[in-house]
Formats: C-alpha cells, sequence, structure tokens
C-alpha cells in the first residue's frame, strides 16, 4: 500500500484541497496530536503524506446513520478522494457500491487482507438484552458481528454517542440493553468520540494520527480523546462572557435571546458536556451549532447528561472551574504619586533645614538667672 | 540672642509687607484657590479612597494640628489652675496661635467634608447621635472655636472699655475652654477605637482619649515654646528663659506620663513582644516614644532647661513625635497589613501646606496689628 | 526658679494650690472616679424581631453574576465598566456604582476556590450608625441599615469604621453619596423581594426573616455535617450578629469575612466614650470644679492686677 501523498498524486486530487483538509486537521486538534503539532498545513500535509493509507471498517449496529452523514458533510477534499485517497474505506453499508452477498464478501476480504491492521469505526450502540436479538445484520448477532471483526482489528474507534456510551437507544428505559462498544470489547484499544454527530474531522484527525504515529490519541478516563474532549463547553463558549456578567436569555425570543446572551437559564448543558464544538463547528458552516444558532447544548456527547437529563432543566454545576475573570476578595486601593510623594519629601526637608539654621541661632549655653526682677533693658 | 524678662505684650514693629508673609500668602491663595476647585470638582483628585477615606485634611490638619494649637489649654491650664502667674504674658500668644489653628484646621475640615451644606445639624440637638465621638468632636470644636476660644481672645482685639462689659463672664468662659477641648481632643482619639482591628494592636487601644488628651497638652507645650522661640528670632525680641523653662518642665512631665502609660496599656494588653518584633510597625511605636522620651529626660535637669538651643531641639522633637503619634492610628497604622496605601496627592498636599500657611500668615499679621508678642517693656 | 507675684497666703502648697483647692479637685475628682464606674449601658442591640436578611451558601452560588446585574438595574446605578473599556460592567469591588459583587477566592494551588457574593451585612448593631454623627445612617424597618442623604455630611467616618468595609463615597461627585446595598427597600413595599436573590437562578441567595434564615442555615447544617466549614453560620454572632448571614465551604477569613469576635464594634468603641458622657454627668462635675478654681483665680487676678496698673500705670492684658 502506497503512502497518502503517492495515491493522492496518482489519482491527481486537487493539493489545494488537501491543504485545506490539513488546515481543516488543525482546527480539529489545535493540540495533543502529533500530526497537526506544526505550525502551518503544509507541514501538516507532509507528516500525514508520508502515511500509509489506512484501511477501515466501518460497522454499523443500532444507529441513525447520523455519524456517517456527519462524514459526509465535508467538501475538502470531496467524499470519493477522502474514502478511496486518504483513507481506505473498505466496508461501509451505506455507502458502499456492493450489496447483499457482494457486501459480505467484501467484508471478509477486508479483514483478510488487512488483517490486524485495519481500524474498525463502530456507529451505533450495540442492543445485549435477551441475548442481543434486537440487532442482526445478514442473520447474524450485532454482538457476534462486533466480536468478530473487533478481533481482527488493530483499534476500534467508536464514533457518536451512540457506540461511545450507548446514546439515544440507551435512554431510559433502555428496552434493548444498548451499550457502548468499549462495554463488550476489552481487548482491544478502544477510542469513543461521542457526539450525536461528532465533528467529522475529529474521526479523521484521530484515524490519522493512528495511521502515521501508530498510536492513538491520549485518551482520559472515558476513552475520549483529550485534544477534543478535555474541556467543557462552558470553558470555551463564546457566549461565557455574558454568563460571566449575568446576562441570561430567559425566554426564546426575547431580547436578551435575540443579542445573543447566555443560555444557561433555558437549560444549556454547557458547564457538565465535554465537547468541543463551541470551536469545530459542523457543516462546514461557522456558528453552525446549537448555541451558535441559539439553541442551549442538551450534552449530546455526556454519558450522564444526554439523553437522561430534561432539555430545559438547568445544568448541575457543582465546583466548575472558575474563570480567572473574576475580582479577587482584596483589591489594591491607592497610589503615590510621584509629584506628591517628591513635594512631601522637599516640603520636609525644608522643614528640617530650617529647623537646623534656625537652632544654631539659640545660645548652647545655659543662661544665667538674673539676680532680681526688677531688671531695665536687656541683658545679653 | 538677647534674653530678659518679660513682662508685657507687644506689637511687632517690622514692616507689614515682608519675604515670609509674602511667602505664606502665596502658599495660602494656592490652597484658597484649589480649595475653590474642589467645591466644584469633588474629592477625586486627592489620594483618598474608600479604603483610606480620611486623609491628611482631617487626620493632619484637624488631628494633628490642633494638637499644636493646644497650647490655649495647655498654657492655661499651667497659668491659672496650677497659678504659674508668670506665664500669663504669653498667654496671648497661645491664644492667637490656638485660634488661627484650629479656625485654619476647621476651614479645612469644610472643604474635606463631602456634603457640608448638612452641617447646620450640629446646632440642632435633635439631630445629635450622642453615641458617636465624631458628633462630640463636631458640637465641641465648633463651641469651642466659636464661643470661648474666640472670647478669650477678644482682650487682644477689643478696647478694653469694650471688653469690661463681658468680663464678669470670664472665668466661667474660661473654665468651659479647659474643658471642652479636654472634651474633643480626647474624643479625637475615640474616634479610632470603633475602627476595632483595622488599627495595629500597638495603637489600638481602650486608652486612646487618655492617650491623645495627654499629647495634646504636651504637644500644646510644645508648639507654644516653638512659636515663641522663632517669634522672638524673627522679631528680634529678647527671650524669657525661666518662662520657657517652665514650660519646658510642664511638656517634660507630661511627655512622661504619656511613655510610662503607654508602655504599661502593651504590657496589660500582652503586646510588648510585638513592639520590639512587628518591623516598621515596631519601630514606628518606639520612634514615637523616643522622641517624646529622650528630649523629657534631658529636660529633667533644671540646667539644661536654660539653654536655648536645648529648648528649641526638644520642644521640636516632642512635637514630631507627639504629631505622628496622633497621625499613625488614622493612616500610617491603619489597614495594617493590607495592600491599599495612600499618599496624599499633590493638590492635596498643597491645600494642606497652604491652609497651615494661612495660619501663619494671619499670625504674623496678627502680632503686627495687636499686642500679643510678649516684651519687656521698662516700667 | 524665682516666682513674681505678690506673697503668697499661708495654706499654699508651692505649686500654688490651697488646701482648700485640693479638696476640692479632690472631691471632683473621686465625683468622676465613681460616674465612671457605674454600669456602663452601650448594651449590645439585639435585633429586631422582624429583622429581615438574606442567607448566602457558597456552596451553591456559581458565580454568575445575575446579581451584580440585577441589582445595579434595581437601584438605578450606572455599572462600573471601567475596566472593560466601556463595554460590559466589571466592577473589582464594591465602589459608589456597585453594591453588590461577586468574588472570588481561590486558594495558590487552585485546588480550593469559592465564590463570595459582598454586599452590607446589615448588622445588628451596626458600628456605621454609632458612629455618624447626625444619624445618617440608621437602623430602620426591618432593621436594615438606612442612608439619610438630609443629614449626610459626607464625613465617611461610616467608612472608618465598618468591619466589612461596605459603605462606600461618591469621591468624583459635586453631590456625593455614601452608596451600600439597603436590601432594596424600595422594592419590599411592593411585595417585591431585593434583586439579587430574585434574580439568582440556583437560590444561592435566598432572603427572609433572620430566624427564618438561621433556622434554615442550621437545618443545612444538620442535614450535612462536615460539608459546611466548622458547621457554623457567620453573622449569628460574630461582631454582634448580622441579618446577612453565610455558609461556606472554606474558612471564613478567605472570604473576607473578619474573625474577630461577637462584640460589635459599637460597643467596642462606645465602652470609654459612652461611660465618659453618660448624661454628660462626668463634663458638669469637671466644669463644676474648673469653674470654682477658675473664680478664685480671676478675683486674685483681677486684685494683682489693679495693683500693677496703679504701679506702673500699664493695663492689664489678658
Amino acid at each position: 500500500m502506497s503512502t497518502i501523498a503517492h495515491r493522492l498524486e496518482l489519482t491527481g486530487a486537487s493539493r489545494r484541497e488537501f491543504l485545506t483538509f490539513c488546515a481543516k486537521l488543525m482546527v480539529a486538534a489545535p493540540f495533543g496530536l502529533a500530526i497537526t503539532d506544526f505550525l502551518s498545513p503544509e507541514l501538516v500535509a507532509q507528516a500525514v503524506g508520508a502515511a500509509k493509507r489506512p484501511s477501515v471498517i466501518w460497522l454499523h449496529m443500532q444507529d441513525c446513520t447520523g455519524c456517517t452523514e456527519t462524514l459526509l458533510r465535508t467538501s475538502q477534499p470531496d467524499l470519493a478522494t477522502l474514502i478511496f485517497d486518504i483513507i481506505s474505506l473498505d466496508y461501509h453499508e451505506t455507502v458502499m457500491a456492493a450489496s447483499g452477498h457482494d457486501a459480505e464478501l467484501a467484508l471478509q476480504d477486508a479483514m483478510a487482507q488487512n488483517d490486524g491492521k485495519y481500524i474498525l469505526v463502530v456507529e451505533g450502540s450495540i442492543p445485549t438484552k435477551d441475548a442481543g436479538v434486537y440487532l442482526k445484520i445478514a442473520g447474524r448477532k450485532g454482538t457476534e458481528l462486533l466480536e468478530e471483526v473487533a478481533s481482527h482489528a488493530a483499534a476500534v474507534v467508536a464514533i457518536g454517542s451512540c457506540s461511545s456510551w450507548g446514546g439515544i437507544p440507551s435512554a431510559g428505559p433502555n428496552p434493548t440493553g444498548a451499550v457502548g462498544v468499549d462495554a463488550l470489547i476489552k481487548d482491544k484499544p478502544v477510542i469513543n468520540l461521542p457526539g450525536c454527530p461528532p465533528n467529522p474531522y475529529i474521526l479523521l484527525a484521530t484515524i490519522l494520527e493512528y495511521a502515521t504515529t501508530g498510536k492513538l490519541p491520549a485518551v482520559d478516563a472515558f476513552k475520549r480523546p483529550k485534544f477534543a474532549f478535555d474541556r467543557v463547553i462552558h470553558d470555551h463558549c463564546p457566549r461565557r462572557p455574558h454568563f460571566d456578567a449575568g446576562r441570561f436569555a430567559k425566554e426564546f425570543g426575547d431580547d436578551g435571546h435575540r443579542q445573543g446572551w447566555c443560555l444557561y437559564r433555558l437549560g444549556c448543558k454547557g458547564p457538565v458536556t465535554h465537547a468541543s464544538c463551541s470551536t469545530r463547528h459542523f457543516n462546514e458552516v461557522v456558528d453552525a451549532w446549537p448555541i451558535g444558532i441559539g439553541h442551549p447544548c442538551f450534552g449530546c456527547a455526556e454519558k450522564s447528561v444526554g439523553y437522561s437529563l430534561p432539555l430545559f432543566s438547568l445544568a448541575p454545576i457543582n465546583n466548575a472551574t472558575p474563570s480567572a475573570m473574576y475580582p479577587p476578595i482584596e483589591t489594591s486601593r491607592g497610589i503615590v504619586e510621584g509629584a506628591a510623594a517628591g513635594t512631601a519629601g522637599l516640603i520636609g526637608g525644608m522643614l528640617l533645614g530650617a529647623g537646623y539654621v534656625a537652632a544654631r541661632k539659640f545660645d548652647s549655653k545655659p543662661v544665667e538667672e538674673p539676680t532680681s526682677h526688677d531688671d531695665h533693658g536687656a541683658s545679653s | 540672642m538677647k534674653t530678659a524678662h518679660w513682662n508685657y505684650a507687644v506689637r511687632t514693629d517690622r514692616p507689614l509687607i515682608t519675604a515670609p508673609l509674602l511667602f505664606f500668602s502665596a502658599l495660602a491663595l494656592i490652597a484658597l484657590a484649589l480649595s475653590a476647585w474642589r467645591l466644584f470638582g469633588g474629592l477625586a483628585f486627592t489620594g483618598m479612597n474608600d479604603d483610606y477615606a480620611i486623609g491628611v485634611w482631617k487626620t493632619f490638619n484637624v488631628m494633628t494640628l490642633t494638637a499644636l494649637g493646644s497650647s490655649a489649654l495647655a498654657a492655661g491650664l499651667t497659668t491659672w489652675v496650677f497659678n504659674q502667674r508668670q506665664l500669663h504674658v504669653v498667654m496671648r500668644t497661645a491664644l492667637t496661635s490656638s485660634i488661627l489653628f484650629y479656625g485654619t484646621g476647621m476651614f479645612a475640615l469644610g472643604f474635606d467634608v463631602g456634603r457640608p451644606w448638612n452641617f447646620y445639624h450640629v446646632i440642632l440637638p435633635w439631630n445629635w447621635n450622642l453615641h458617636s465621638a465624631l458628633l462630640e468632636v463636631s458640637v465641641c470644636m465648633t463651641a469651642y472655636v466659636a464661643l470661648f476660644l474666640l472670647y478669650e481672645n477678644l482682650p487682644t482685639v477689643l478696647p478694653a472699655r469694650w471688653f469690661a462689659r463681658i468680663k464678669p463672664l470670664y472665668p466661667y468662659m474660661v473654665a468651659a475652654a479647659f474643658l471642652l477641648p479636654a472634651m474633643h481632643q480626647s474624643s479625637l482619639g475615640s474616634l479610632m477605637v470603633i475602627a476595632g482591628t483595622k488599627v495595629h494592636p500597638l495603637w489600638q487601644t481602650q486608652m486612646l482619649p487618655a492617650f491623645y488628651l495627654i499629647q495634646a497638652i504636651v504637644c500644646g507645650f510644645a508648639s507654644l515654646i516653638l512659636i515663641l522661640m522663632i517669634s522672638c528670632l524673627a522679631f528680634h525680641r529678647p527671650l524669657d528663659i525661666p518662662i520657657m523653662a517652665t514650660l519646658a518642665r510642664f511638656m517634660a512631665w507630661g511627655s512622661l506620663v504619656f511613655v510610662v502609660l503607654r508602655y504599661a496599656d502593651i504590657v496589660i494588653r500582652g503586646e510588648l513582644s510585638t513592639a520590639f518584633t512587628d518591623g516598621w510597625y515596631a519601630v514606628l511605636f518606639q520612634g514615637e516614644n523616643l522622641f517624646v522620651l529622650i528630649p523629657a529626660l534631658v529636660l529633667l535637669g533644671a540646667r539644661r532647661r536654660s539653654i536655648p538651643r536645648v529648648l528649641f531641639v526638644a520642644a521640636a522633637a516632642t512635637a514630631i513625635g507627639g504629631l505622628v503619634y496622633r497621625f499613625s492610628p488614622t493612616t500610617l497604622a491603619f489597614r495594617y497589613g493590607r495592600a491599599s496605601i495612600y499618599f496624599p496627592s499633590i493638590g492635596e498636599l498643597l491645600m494642606c501646606v497652604g491652609y497651615i500657611s494661612l495660619a501663619i500668615a494671619l499670625f504674623i499679621l496678627a502680632v503686627r496689628r495687636f499686642a500679643i508678642l510678649p516684651d519687656r517693656i521698662s516700667d | 526658679m524665682t516666682r513674681h507675684g505678690p506673697q503668697r497666703g499661708s495654706g499654699e502648697t508651692a505649686e500654688g494650690f490651697s488646701r482648700r483647692d485640693l479638696f476640692r479637685i479632690g472631691a471632683s475628682a473621686s465625683a468622676a472616679t465613681l460616674a465612671a464606674t457605674l454600669p456602663a449601658s452601650a448594651e449590645e442591640r439585639g435585633a429586631p424581631a422582624d429583622a429581615l436578611g438574606l442567607l448566602y451558601d457558597t456552596t451553591v452560588c456559581i458565580g454568575c453574576k445575575a446579581c451584580v446585574a440585577a441589582c445595579t438595574t434595581a437601584n438605578n446605578l450606572e455599572p462600573d465598566t471601567e475596566l472593560s473599556g466601556g463595554i460590559w460592567q466589571m466592577p473589582t469591588d464594591l465602589n459608589s456604582q456597585t453594591k453588590n459583587i461577586i468574588q472570588l477566592y481561590r486558594s495558590p494551588d487552585g485546588a480550593e476556590s469559592s465564590f463570595m457574593k459582598r454586599q452590607c451585612m446589615q448588622c445588628v448593631d451596626p458600628a456605621c450608625a454609632s458612629a455618624c454623627p447626625f444619624n445618617a445612617l440608621s437602623k430602620g424597618a426591618y432593621g436594615i441599615v438606612e442612608w439619610e442623604p438630609t443629614r449626610c455630611i459626607g464625613c465617611r467616618f461610616c467608612e472608618i469604621s465598618c468591619p466589612f468595609d461596605v459603605p462606600r463615597f461618591e469621591w468624583a461627585k459635586f453631590n456625593p453619596r455614601i452608596v451600600k446595598c439597603e436590601l432594596c427597600r424600595h422594592r419590599l413595599p411592593q411585595g417585591l423581594q431585593p434583586a439579587c436573590t430574585e434574580v439568582c437562578p440556583v437560590s444561592a441567595v435566598i432572603f427572609g426573616k433572620r430566624a427564618d434564615l438561621l433556622r434554615e442555615a442550621h437545618r443545612r447544617i444538620d442535614a450535612n455535617p462536615g460539608k459546611y466549614y466548622q458547621n457554623r453560620v457567620y453573622g449569628e454572632q460574630d461582631l454582634g450578629g448580622t441579618q446577612v448571614v453565610y455558609l461556606s465551604h472554606v474558612p471564613f477569613a478567605k472570604l473576607g469575612l473578619p474573625e474577630v469576635g461577637t462584640e460589635s464594634r459599637a460597643h467596642y468603641g462606645e465602652k470609654v466614650h459612652g461611660v465618659i458622657y453618660k448624661g454628660m454627668v462626668v463634663p458638669a462635675i469637671v466644669y463644676a470644679g474648673l469653674a470654682f478654681i477658675m473664680r478664685r483665680r480671676f478675683n486674685a487676678h483681677e486684685e494683682h492686677a489693679r495693683d500693677e496698673q496703679s504701679k506702673t500705670g500699664r493695663e492689664d492684658q489678658l
């Protein structure tokens, strides 16, 4: 398999589009990834271009196909270049041309050819109730399918909240026993990219990081990559200054809402949701994300928040790390004006000087007492 | 320098317009101009802020300078109550300087308060807050200057036959003129008691009123000695050393009482170690005491008391120590250890100095126009 | 040291006092001391039965500062936008445009942090009301400490005496006011709450009768032992008690609340002053003593002055 750069050259893909793509990777992962740890898209292109095109097998479980849709919403490069030249999307039930038995063969082939090297991307949650009968693909249970494909994969990427922790299907009472991938796959490295859907560039950055460096990005306790999930929305929300200043929209369409004030009182779950939507918007349109268009975040990426807390209830903020923009307990007042200090010093000096001069005018010898109190004139 | 026994107060015969008068008048005019500006511009140009809400005009022009202006109280008590009749001849100097210091101090105060148009409440007793030390100061100082100190200064300016009509009131007015300054000078100390722990423990004590009163009397002596000596120098008058020595002796005893009580207070409150270990605050505390104690010890010797230079330097040191003591709890030892600071702005400083200059200029004019400064005249 | 003047009569001491004078001075002094030892009546003033106040719980506050914005609007204050270059309200402390502020305490290592809502504590025995010479600050209805513009002379003694550094002054104005929280007393007659408690989204600060608030605070402490610092309500007894009380998960001193005991500043400040001037007994006694002495001295002086005038022809100079 040749490198990505070679492949792009062969197929005549636009270099400018590839550079734009690399720039978007830099936005998606401004820090925390080796492939974007550069100062220009050209250097990123160099690093990514030198990687071997990774083979990706994409499985759908209990999904809505939204995560696929999010991948389709990339335009630079176009989808074809993306799935053929940058990655090699060897199996994807929605976009692949094959169907039926041909599709199953494609899966077997892809697994055999890239045994131990392909990246398994899972979309959708896996039902486990009643021995997993609630999902069958080509006659096989989802649990079995997942286990088999994962056993030959190099790494598993769970894209979307459903495969990360259960998502919508797992909303109470979770009738199908839907769980995320990492509840079932324990012997392979799993990385969760929650979101409903997540930004596609996070997926691409993760896959390319693996392809380029051979390592998955650093993850947190919930196996979410730190470069995209280490902060809550609240901590990098453009409306945060309104929160800090106490300006809230109280109803949809009221004055505050029209002016773009904070949506906390409308139930925004930003303070308790780890995600990066505020800086990596969607559909490649600026400000195309929930808060950006005036709807409170509902925490789709966060397990205990999305699909479990009511949409418009207040987010429970517990000891959120305060921003630096608060006045401290004690402020300092008062300054010493230079002119004033100088004048005071001058006056003090003058007084001391005058005092010294005056003191010298007085006798330093005791004055004899006059012998009588009937003096006429002065005694010297 | 000539010496003689003073026996009468006499007008000075120097020319009216002299360089010093012009100098002090110029400074006074600057202060008056700045005062007019303050009327319209508010107080933001000063260095005062919400953490140091009282600045040099209150803490210096009023609190500190009325201590210098307590020579009427100090000399008066000594002359009348302690029957030192030979001091009668310096009483006019004491009275004039007192009313000028008090008057310009209260004039400065009028510009320091933010809403002076409400000051009329001072003559409406039903609006008084009897718990407030500041009320006591306001009412008492106003009554003192407007009634009793003024009355005491009338013999200087009124012809004798006019004053003769109100002369029978004299003992009762003077008794009040001793009581009232004792009250408000001690209340100036009470002002800082309610600030509690905002004042450094070396200064915060229930004895503050007593200390402020003693210091007022000590500074009153010191200022009278200094004014007499400088006036004699400036106006070429002979010095009366025995009188100066008497004043100095009383000053020394007052200083000793102050220092002893102050250390006793520190020990009783358990702050003795603080007085020696707390950095700059310990230095300030000891400095205030030493500037008052050392001159006192020196002046205990009768022979040293008759050396003019010793009198002058001792009085000056005592005045400095006393003034710093009265200034500390409001500014230097206030809000100790915290971030904010206070330093007067240039305008504020010029007004402070200008009001003092106003008092000095008026004093120069007064001793020229009226018989105030003592001299020896042949019988 | 020689002495001028007439011969001293018998019975006079070296300092010119007669025995009678000494007796009279001694009598005045004893009376004064007696008056001084009469029981001081600067009693701690209890909270009025209908005292209203606030309860602020630092464990609930999210630092949204809605209360800061609401207070400014409800009190017709100009928001302090100086630090932000005129863009948004960003006061750094209570000032003449800010009656209420949220501050942040953060430990140096960042491990401990807490928000702190600062405004007038509506003390049960306020130092400012005790210090104000003309009762411009006084405890009014519901125990709220009110400022009356027609009485205030702008002396700023209230700023000196307040242990919480609350009253602020309009330094730059020609007609400066003292600015501090008054529990939105203009809203109370309309049945409204103070603006801060009304707008708080999480009820970190609540409004009510002081007795009820203390009860609620203790209920929270009992329900969560160990959650609140020292299991204690600040302001229940501190500095004589305050009507604005605090529950905190960090030490109160870190929030800027002085831990200086239960005696109110007013009581401490009035101890000496109140005793000396109670009923003006001591000054009256002292005056009587002084007047008595002065009369004797003055008569003696007049006699001596007449002698001098006849001898030298010089008029007496008083």
